[in-house]
């Protein structure tokens, strides 16, 4: 490989976003970090897919087995997730479209009067580390905002969390509005958070409860496949 | 205490000689550190009230945050009212809180969800009903060692009816002192006094803070009217070490402090001599497996326990928290884990210990059977520490959980004893340097989290290494079936 290609795949497998990101290891801080090394590599006429396919796919793999075996913990698989999502970005536009997997757009909020957002935050970096497109609307998002932007966004998925049981009805009052603007077959719901169960997703008629991150893209894959 | 309350008989709590795990020293710099990031990042404050209170108080107001000076905080700390009085039904039940006296009350707690009934020889998870509220308060009434009620579950009606109904059950069913915790509706207090007619019998939590350093909107208007009404109030924060505040204990403890000693601020501004409570809670999040709360492990133990050194150190009522297990049903390990909070808790002279009985699977659930379980442990452990009253934290911890197994059957392996001597000696010792390097290095850190608008994310990131450093205590959980034949008994006399 490449030796840049190799030095993306490394900082990646580090979770290093940019060289102010410190790593495993605070002397890292100061040099390149994943963003910076793609920037390089592209400069240096590098194939846009080889970095994408061989440093960024790769990479997460590695990450993958990591986590699987224990190595690596929640952490660790944010901060790669982190790095994949800025990298995509910078990529984008040099990709020839035939090399570029569509995105699914996947918008995402916490619901009405709750302003906890750290569960929404990590499934949205995580998202996006795997491919997503990700609109994160924000916290104690109006159900009549949350419709109106998957109107506008024509968004094929839809995240919701509440961590209060005081403000979880209103992921039904989202459910009931998208059924009365005719929209709520266009639209995967998924939701979460820590008072949400797989029965309350039931209830209230979303299609997919994610008890975790992983748990949602790992049923967010079972849907699409 | 004032002559109108030397007169009256009063419940006595428990008085012990306090273990401080932070020196003098440490407790300064937390506080040099707490008030750099008030003075510099300063708080997030939306509600208009609270911002003009803040103003007049002399307060910096800029771009949505309160930045609040050194001599402000100072000032605050020394007004707060250094007694609270909690009056009761009974008044030998009232209680008298008093900082530079190491005696301690101990108390339900939580808003759990859930309900775990014990029937037909297994646990059943229901949703919590007012009846479960009802027979709770009957419960605990005949608990000797419960010194308070707060509220542990609330009643099932709707929002507009909840503070005056869960107020007329507490009346309908306790003698103790009534801590409703949260208030639905600020307008209902005159109500609520009206209904209990002696307000000195009832006090609050207010759960004011969002971590990182934000005053919330809604719940600090109500927590201003209860601060005006001269009604005690518990200041709550309670971060989550790894995502809502830096994984490091130095940080997380520097947070904490400065989130309450906010709420601190105000409240004085509000009404000088405020009778508040510090509650701090800087529990950890389990970052291994799935960023669920850890609040009975070792490491949120003795962080808890830290804050208590904070309170004695500012002279200011410390509402604790303790034993409030990660296990979802009575088990050896639910009674070992709590058994060490509760030796950590009372020691450290948190004063008002809240959360103490009934709670599993972190806040969620509470559960008859561990109202009486929890009971029996609080009395064995105050023996223990009647007993030796110049008491050796380890030996005392450790003793406390052999013998209460023992209690319910369980006789420990060696290999249980070696894990519960390795969690005291985590307690105990702690694994970070208190040096101004490290203030400075956790400030930064907040302050650059606040400032990404992804603070979570930022926390999370920057854990990595504390995880590997062992940070998070990694130990067994032990197995077994406790025998709670007696326990079983007991509630169903109590409540039939």
């Amino acid at each position: 490989m490449n030796a840049i290609l190799d030095e993306i795949k490394k900082n990646l497998i580090e979770g290093r976003v940019d060289s102010e990101d410190e790593g495993f290891e605070e002397e890292m801080i100061g040099q390149p970090g994943v963003t910076e090394l793609v920037q390089q590599a592209l400069d240096e006429n590098v194939p846009s897919a080889d970095i994408l396919n061989q440093a960024l796919t790769g990479g997460m793999e590695e990450v993958g087995r990591r986590y699987e075996s224990g190595m690596y913990l929640i952490p660790d698989m944010l901060a790669s997730a982190e790095c994949v999502a800025k990298a995509t970005k910078i990529l984008e536009p040099h990709l020839k479209s035939s090399e570029i997997q569509k995105q699914e757009k996947f918008l995402i909020a916490t619901v009405e009067d709750d302003l906890h957002d750290i569960g929404k935050n990590i499934v949205a970096t995580i998202l996006q580390g795997s491919g997503f497109e990700v609109r994160d609307l924000g916290t104690s998002v109006s159900t009549s905002k949350i419709v109106e932007a998957v109107k506008e966004s024509k968004a094929k998925f839809l995240g919701l969390s509440a961590l209060l049981t005081s403000t979880m009805p209103h992921m039904k009052k989202v459910i009931d509005l998208l059924k009365k603007e005719g929209i709520r077959d266009q639209v995967v719901v998924c939701i979460g958070g820590a008072p949400v169960t797989d029965a309350f997703a039931s209830k209230i008629g979303a299609d997919l409860y994610g008890e975790d991150a992983f748990d949602a893209i790992d049923k967010l894959a079972k849907l699409s496949s | 205490m004032n002559d109108a309350l030397q007169d009256k008989k009063m419940s006595e709590g428990f008085a012990l000689k306090r273990h401080a795990l932070l020196s003098g020293q440490e407790c300064q710099e937390i506080h040099a550190g707490s008030c750099r990031l008030l003075e510099e990042v300063g708080v997030e404050v939306t509600l208009k009230e609270a911002v003009d209170y803040f103003q007049r108080g002399g307060a910096v107001y800029s771009e949505g945050r309160i930045k609040i000076s050194r001599e402000m905080i100072e000032k605050a700390v020394q007004q707060t009212a250094k007694t609270i009085f909690l009056g009761a039904k009974n008044p030998e039940n009232a209680i008298h809180i008093e900082t530079d006296k190491p005696t301690v009350f101990l108390g339900t707690g939580g808003q759990a969800l859930y309900v775990l009934h014990y029937e037909d020889g297994g646990y059943r998870k229901k949703p919590a009903e007012s009846r479960d509220l009802i027979a709770i308060l009957r419960l605990c009434e005949h608990l000797d060692n419960v010194d308070f009620i707060t509220r542990p579950v609330e009643p099932d009606v709707p929002d507009e009816e909840m503070d005056l109904t869960k107020t007329r059950i507490f009346m309908a069913n306790t003698t103790k002192h009534m801590n409703l915790a949260n208030l639905i509706f600020a307008e209902r207090l005159p109500e609520i006094i009206q209904t209990v007619q002696d307000k000195s019998q009832i006090s609050f939590i207010s759960c004011v803070l969002v971590s990182p350093l934000r005053l919330a909107g809604s719940t600090l208007e109500k927590f201003i009217r209860i601060v005006e009404m001269d009604i005690p109030v518990s200041i709550s924060s309670c971060p989550q070490a790894g995502l809502t505040a830096p994984l490091s204990e130095v940080g997380e403890l520097i947070q904490v402090n400065a989130e309450v000693l906010s709420a601190v601020v105000l409240a004085n501004l509000v009404r000088p001599g405020a009778k508040v409570l510090y509650r701090g809670i800087p529990i950890t999040s389990n970052l291994h497996l799935d960023v669920s709360p850890r609040w009975c492990q070792p490491d949120a133990i003795r962080r808890i326990a830290l804050v208590s050194d904070m309170t004695h150190y500012y002279g200011i009522p410390c509402c604790g928290t303790a034993a409030v297990s990660d296990e979802k049903e009575p088990n050896p390990q639910t009674v070992a884990e709590k058994t060490l909070s509760y030796a950590v808790e009372m020691a450290s002279g948190a004063q008002f210990i809240n959360s103490a009985l009934g709670m599993l699977e972190q806040v969620m659930t509470v559960c008859p059977e561990q109202y009486i379980i929890d009971d029996l442990v609080i009395k064995r452990i105050k023996k223990l520490f009647s007993e030796s009253p110049q008491y050796d934290l380890k030996v005392l911890a450790c003793s406390a959980v052999k013998e209460t197994l023992k209690g319910f059957g369980i006789q420990m392996s060696s290999q249980m004893e070696d894990d519960i001597s390795n969690r005291m000696d985590f307690i105990l010792s702690g694994m970070e340097d208190y040096s101004p390097e490290n203030m400075t290095a956790n400030v930064d850190l907040i302050a650059q989290a606040i400032e990404s608008g992804k603070s979570s994310s930022k926390f999370m990131k920057t854990s990595r290494r504390g995880l590997r450093k062992g940070w998070l205590f990694c130990g067994q959980s032990f197995e077994g079936q406790l025998d709670l034949t007696e326990v079983h008994h007991l509630k169903n006399e109590i409540l039939e």
